[in-house]
């Protein structure tokens, strides 16, 4: 069983937010809602500060302080490494949103689900469509799945994910620079552990503990 | 901070509540929101209700006051109990979250009010429930519920300000002295003069250690780490000021000491008993809001 | 999670272009019971490389399809009266009766003068639709010349001195650093390979690819976010001043270190050209060729004279012709340059002489003068150095000097279109094998390359300033525009006046332009058209619809749109730069144009029936794309559609593939590696001595004499040799006014029309930068100002905006930036309105701001700011 990861190439982005919103669209996310996003800062100071990028998004740990708090179960780290949230079981306490240092978790109420993309003018098409292709639980927590849809389904086709566009996440097929690479964590010769090996991979605020499939280089 | 937002701001970065603009989230350090904003609310009511019915019902124990005991049951599970599932997205399914007590501090809290819900209603309805080997597992099962809120966020790592080591011992302090007064003001408003007297010693001792704990927890959080430091800094900054000085600082210390020094020795009287209960109430909520409303996440670049 | 419902009936995905910008990347929508749902990059075509994505605003672009706001039908302005804040008093109209006004109203106007008539575009839109036709569209009415100003200019900074120049020396629009063997990277205010440019993604990807691999990229730029925040380095420069540092860096090149690629020198610029003591060449009496000494047969020749080997041609000494003194130019060029010192170069530019110095030698040690590379068996010069400008730098009053000055460096090293080195886009776009439409670029006078495609006014040969003028940008006496921005010029009654200019505008005829907000003064801009009568094609009502338009007709957005000559005619700029196959895409519908939308293509066809001018348009088309074979032209009388059209000659272009490259969206090809690296093998000369200004100059100062023209206007910029001018903002600069407000790309937008795009509105406050207005920390600290603060900017004209203060460290102290084109008003863009601040408004059009040679805008601006 491969346990799915990610490298980020932090050297690479340049902060177009392709995979925010290729992500939005294949989950048909409601406004304010985002499994990826862009964090933008600075360090240091003129004339030598430099610009820092990072794309986050579900940081699938196997350790997950989110899994961790769930008191029904409905977390879970699938055997393939993915954080995923059962909406049979979800009770909506919040207690994975509150605990997860990413802070990688939306809970979706009403309030949420009632959102327009063009304020008051209705939902689009779209919205509408994507409420009947994709729907989410009212009163459930939702997060990013790594796309496990399209892994599944492309990997029933006998496809690669990493590899083959149907069977990799939105977020990795849209990035026009190629900064995100995803692959199996537990193939020693997969491309994301010669790259972490190579260029010394990064876990975000590895001191959480909570041992993060996603890892950056610059 | 003004409250006055330019119609610019308004227009570019309406504001969601969470005091940053967007592009601040977790780049500076990020306020928690789901337990305390909006329907968050309900579980800040939730803990503090629950907390202080099982203080009512620890401090009952020791007066076998059996009155307490079923205003503290009915305070931790009916106010508790339903505000809590309440507050949950799918109220129903409520039942599921004793699936998981290896792990998750809410699934244990579940068991735990329970066995506290049945063993309490058998110690209510049984004559001579004060038997000591039941009201010992009933004093722990209160010590245990009275720390649960606060136990829930204090396992939160990603949260520094909640895992401060001085977070347990106040919340077990505050639920026993709240409960305490609450349980002052029956005695004395049924008439026993005597035994509410009797009690303001414990009453000091109670509200001193509460004082304490205040005290430790925010120099204790102001010296754990950064993010720690910084939740104090925004205890201590625009809303959040006044409710921590005429809250915490006002209601939850000023006025109770100052009671408690007229009636030090057992000088009581239910007027002032009420006064004090009033105050440490609405002193300890504002106190529970600032801490829950403070508490920041680590910015992640 | 249940993901397929038995709801769904239709799910499939369609090939086409993104239409978001002007780059035109590969784009794949996921259509879902007839509505659009999703985008991604096609990972099949060459665009992609290795990769096949889409920007954040490509990946976006679905909005414009769902976007409720969008005009359904056409609309009539029944309020007569013009002006921000106005209220047209819309009326919906039918399209015959929308059509029939317009048509009527351009037969008078063309009985009378069909140059009154403007036609005009913007690049929002410009992959969005053919790119080049307005062109002559406008001529098929019989429009002079194609100095219609504001097509492509119809409402951004274009980069007039980067496009001539870019034409002069690569035969190309723009250029780009060969990401793919370079190793040294110096960018100049501009954003290519991290955001913005054309080829954006294309180039993205081959940056990435560079960076990587260890190349070193330094930006001069004023503030560190897009290409700053990703370079190697970043070094703080002033706006404007790039010239400066550019020129010390040629000096210490060429005198100080003394190391030049000599052969390059020798065979491939002007710099062998004598010239007289005025500066300008000596010519051959009978061939008029200019002259080279050959040193090895002490004789001058014809700078093509088959017996002159290119290292014979002198590029120093003193000779005599015709009794006359003469020397190659090269001479006094290079002793031009000696004033310009590194410690000069940084008092202006407040670039530390070290850092200047530290790139004069990293530039020289990475050039590897002398080197060669093989690569697929032919072996070329290797030059791994580039310097790239483009919109930023060159968008100042003394623009077309300091483009000359950032390509001077590559010049002296020879580092032009071979490996490692700058590359303009492709000059020859070969033929799809078996199909036809093949461009190829070829030298014209003096040597010079004569590009093969050139979108408005021709770089080469220049034509000699003449009166009167005969169109609005009077590009007849401003030889050197790409694209005029005189109708935005505050004096241009006078203007036309002084230069014969009898046709006064009265009618325009857009495509979703919005130049009353987007280019400078606000107020000018409303007074120079309101008088007109403005026909827009549109998706929304914007501010200059609002403002002066007449009538809007509802347009397609790409995702509509059939349109399969898209990016046929853009090779120049929309393919790859790099030594990556061709890649052509077609725009294939993927929804039902909305309410009654139409493609703009197809009503500038019904518009030119009924003026009585579709035969003649049609035949341009035949002969813009080389139509031969009688069964694929289009004959006289006949009336098609564009997709019509378009079935024709695909067939042309595409011979026996037509059906599979329909079928599969785009079109990909073998392009051979010398059409990347030509530089050696086509017998072009580079003008890096600009003597043809000398002459312009000559004749502009006559023209001026003659019609006493009297504006100011620095007649000095027209020098051969490129040197140090002051921008107009830093002239303006006092102790009142102290700061120079600057623009830059987002990343996140195309101008303004993707503030109405609800996905990119969203993540666009998620950006520091993007709606704010930047100062430098400790500036902002000095003028008592703080993150969040509401503060107006304020020009010496009184023109004002306000706007929301980030702070950054990574900005220049004297600065102010702004990304682009928000402050915006519009009803129709309810997303839009309020976002952002708006730049344009605070340039002044008054014409000494224009750069008196390539007439860009000054698009630096010397401001107070103070807080609300």
């Amino acid at each position: 069983m491969p346990r799915w990861g990610m490298v980020i190439d932090v050297k690479r982005c340049i902060a177009c937010w392709g995979c925010a919103i290729a992500c939005k669209e294949e989950h048909f996310l409601p406004p304010g809602v985002f499994f990826n996003r862009v964090l933008i800062g600075e360090t240091g100071k003129f004339p030598t500060s430099s610009k820092i990028i990072y794309p986050i998004l579900c940081n699938h740990c196997s350790d997950a302080a989110c899994v961790e708090a769930c008191p029904t179960g409905a977390t879970y780290v699938r055997e393939d490494g993915i954080v995923a949230v059962d909406d049979e079981k979800c009770v909506g306490c919040r207690a994975c949103l509150v605990s997860c240092p990413y802070q990688q978790r939306t809970y979706y109420d009403q309030k949420v689900k009632d959102r327009e993309y063009f304020p008051g003018q209705g939902k689009t098409e779209m919205e509408l469509i994507g409420e009947k292709l994709y729907p989410f639980k009212v009163g459930t927590v939702i997060k990013c799945n790594f796309c496990s849809e399209r892994l599944e389904d492309g990997m029933k086709k006998g496809l690669t994910p990493g590899k083959d566009e149907d069977a990799s996440p939105a977020c990795v097929n849209i990035c026009p620079v190629n900064a995100r690479i995803f692959g199996d964590l537990d193939d020693p010769d997969s491309e994301i552990n010669r790259l972490i090996m190579e260029k010394k991979g990064k876990q975000l605020r590895k001191e959480f503990g909570t041992e993060p499939a996603v890892y950056y280089i610059d | 901070m003004s409250n006055k937002i330019h119609e610019l701001e308004q227009i570019m970065f309406p504001p969601d509540g969470s005091g940053l603009k967007p592009y601040e989230w977790m780049v500076n350090p990020t306020r928690q929101r789901q337990w305390i904003d909006d329907k968050g609310l309900f579980l800040w009511l939730a803990f503090f209700f629950s907390e202080i019915g099982a203080g009512l019902y620890f401090v009952s124990l020791f007066y076998a006051y059996k009155l307490g005991l079923i205003l503290g049951w009915l305070i931790t599970l009916v106010l508790g109990g339903v505000i809590h599932v309440l507050y949950l997205g799918n109220p129903l399914r409520a039942w599921r979250m004793i699936m998981k007590p290896n792990t998750s501090e809410l699934s244990r809290g579940i068991w735990i009010i329970g066995v506290f819900a049945a063993l309490g209603l058998l110690q209510i309805v049984t004559s001579g429930g004060f038997n000591m080997v039941f009201s010992t597992i009933m004093g722990i099962l209160c010590l245990l519920i009275i720390s649960h809120g606060f136990a829930t966020m204090n396992v939160i790592r990603a949260l520094p300000a909640w895992s401060s080591t001085m977070v347990l011992p106040l919340s077990l302090i505050s639920g026993v002295w709240i409960g305490h007064q609450i349980l002052q003001f029956m005695v004395s408003v049924s008439g026993s003069a005597a035994l509410a007297s009797g009690m303001e010693v414990w009453a000091e001792v109670f509200f001193f250690a509460y004082f304490l704990c205040i005290v430790l927890y925010v120099w204790g959080t102001w010296h754990s780490n950064e993010i720690g430091k910084e939740s104090i800094k925004m205890q201590l900054r625009g809303d959040l000021l006044k409710i921590s000085f005429i809250g915490i600082g006002l209601l939850a210390i000023t006025v109770p000491l100052i009671l408690a020094l007229i009636m030090w020795g057992g000088d009581t009287n239910s007027f002032l008993i009420f006064l004090r209960l009033a105050c440490v109430i609405a002193g300890d909520l504002a106190l529970r809001y600032v801490i829950m409303k403070s508490a920041v996440y680590k910015p992640l670049i | 999670m249940t993901y397929k419902t038995d709801e769904i009936w239709e799910d499939k995905w369609v090939n086409t272009t993104c239409g978001v910008c002007y780059c035109g990347c590969a784009a794949k929508v996921r259509v879902v019971n007839g509505v659009p749902v999703k985008v991604e990059g096609i990972k099949d075509s060459t665009m992609g490389g290795d990769g096949s994505g889409l920007c954040g605003k490509g990946t976006a672009g679905l909005m414009y399809y769902h976007d409720p706001n969008r005009i359904k039908k056409p609309l009539l302005r029944t309020n007569p009266e013009k002006g921000i804040g106005v209220d047209p008093k819309w009326k919906e109209i039918e399209w015959d009766e929308a059509l029939e006004i317009i048509a009527t109203k351009m037969k008078k106007i063309m009985e009378d003068d069909p140059n009154k008539i403007l036609f005009t575009n913007q690049t929002m839109r410009a992959s969005d639709g053919p790119h080049n036709h307005p062109y002559f569209y406008a001529q098929a009415f019989g429009v002079k010349n194609n100095g219609n100003f504001i097509i492509g200019g119809g409402s951004l900074h274009c980069g007039n001195a980067c496009h001539m120049l870019g034409g002069l020396i690569h035969g190309a629009w723009s250029i780009a650093p060969d990401w793919r063997y370079t190793k040294y990277v110096l960018k100049w205010g501009s954003s290519k390979g991290t955001g913005s440019g054309h080829s954006a993604m294309t180039n993205a990807r081959l940056r990435a690819d560079a960076i990587r691999r260890g190349i070193k990229e330094v930006v001069f730029d004023p503030m560190g976010n897009f290409a700053g925040g990703k370079a190697t380095e970043w070094v703080a420069i002033l706006p404007g001043t790039d010239t400066a540092v550019g020129l010390a860096i040629a000096n210490y090149i060429a005198n100080i270190r003394g190391e030049m690629d000599i052969l390059y020198l020798k065979a491939k610029t002007n710099f062998p050209y004598l010239i007289k003591d005025d500066g300008t060449y000596i010519r051959h009496e009978e061939s008029d060729k200019p002259l080279i000494f050959d040193s090895r047969e002490a004789k001058i020749k014809e700078y093509d004279d088959p017996t002159l080997a290119w290292e014979d041609c002198a590029l120093d000494g003193e000779y005599e012709y015709n009794g006359e003194r003469v020397r190659p130019c090269f001479v006094p060029f290079k002793e031009h340059l000696k004033q310009y010192t590194i410690e000069w170069a940084s008092e202006i530019s407040t670039v530390p002489v070290a850092t200047i110095l530290k790139v004069c030698k990293e530039w020289v040690d990475n050039a590897q003068i002398g080197s060669t590379i093989t690569l697929e068996g032919k072996t070329y010069p290797y030059r791994p150095v580039s310097s790239v400008t483009f919109r930023g730098s060159q968008g100042h009053s003394n623009g077309i000097h300091q483009v000359a000055a950032i390509d001077l460096m590559s010049q002296l090293v020879g580092a032009e279109d071979v490996p490692g080195g700058t590359l303009g886009w492709p000059a020859i776009r070969r033929a799809y094998p078996g199909g036809n439409y093949e461009q190829t670029c070829k030298a014209g006078k003096d040597g010079v390359i004569v590009p093969s495609v050139f979108y408005s006014h021709d770089p080469w040969p220049v034509h000699a300033p003449s009166l009167p003028a005969t169109n609005m940008g009077c590009v007849d006496i401003w030889t050197h525009c790409t694209l005029s921005h005189i109708p935005y010029v505050d004096e241009i009654d006078y203007i036309h006046e002084k230069f014969g200019m009898k046709s006064k505008p009265e009618m325009i005829f857009g495509i979703a332009a919005n130049f009353v907000i987007s280019n400078s003064d606000w107020d000018t801009a409303i007074k120079n058209f309101k008088d007109c009568f403005v026909v827009q094609m549109d998706l929304w009502v914007n501010e200059t619809d609002q403002a002066i338009g007449d009538i809007i007709l509802p347009d397609v957005s790409y995702l509509e749109k059939d349109c399969w000559s898209s990016e046929i005619d853009a090779f120049f700029f929309s393919g790859s730069p790099s030594h990556e196959d061709w890649y052509v895409h077609m725009q294939q519908p993927v929804a039902k144009p909305i309410g009654e939308s139409r493609f703009f293509m197809d009503v500038y066809i019904d518009v030119a029936n009924r003026c009585g001018v579709l035969d003649k348009f049609n035949a341009k088309l035949n002969d813009y794309y080389g139509v031969t074979d009688p069964e694929l032209t289009i004959k006289p009388g006949e009336v098609l559609t564009w997709k019509e059209i378009g079935e024709r000659f695909l067939k042309w272009v595409y011979g026996k593939d037509t059906e599979k490259i329909k079928e599969q969206g785009y079109a990909t090809w073998n392009k051979p590696i010398e059409d990347v690296y030509w530089r050696w093998d086509i017998d072009t000369r580079c003008p890096v001595y600009m003597e043809y200004l000398l002459h312009d100059r000559k004749r502009m100062e006559e023209i001026f004499e003659q019609t006493g023209f009297d504006l100011e206007f620095d007649m000095d910029q027209y020098s051969a040799l490129p040197s140090w001018f002051w921008p107009e903002s830093h002239k303006d600069l006092d102790s009142e006014f102290d700061l120079i407000a600057f623009s830059y790309r987002d990343i996140l937008h195309t101008n303004n029309t993707t503030f109405q795009n609800p996905y990119i509105d969203e993540v666009s406050k998620m950006c520091p930068y993007t709606f704010t207005i930047t100062l430098n920390s400790s500036l902002a600290k000095e003028k008592g100002m703080k993150d969040g603060d509401v503060i107006w900017i304020e020009t010496k004209a009184g023109v004002k905006e306000n706007g929301i203060v980030k702070t950054m460290e990574a900005q220049s102290p004297k600065v102010i930036g702004i990304a682009g084109q928000g402050g915006l008003w519009a009803d129709g863009r309810p997303i839009a309105k309020g976002k952002g601040s708006n730049f344009c408004k605070l340039l002044p059009s008054k014409l000494k701001y224009f750069d008196p040679v390539a007439g860009n805008m000054e698009t630096a601006v010397a401001v107070k700011i103070y807080k609300d």
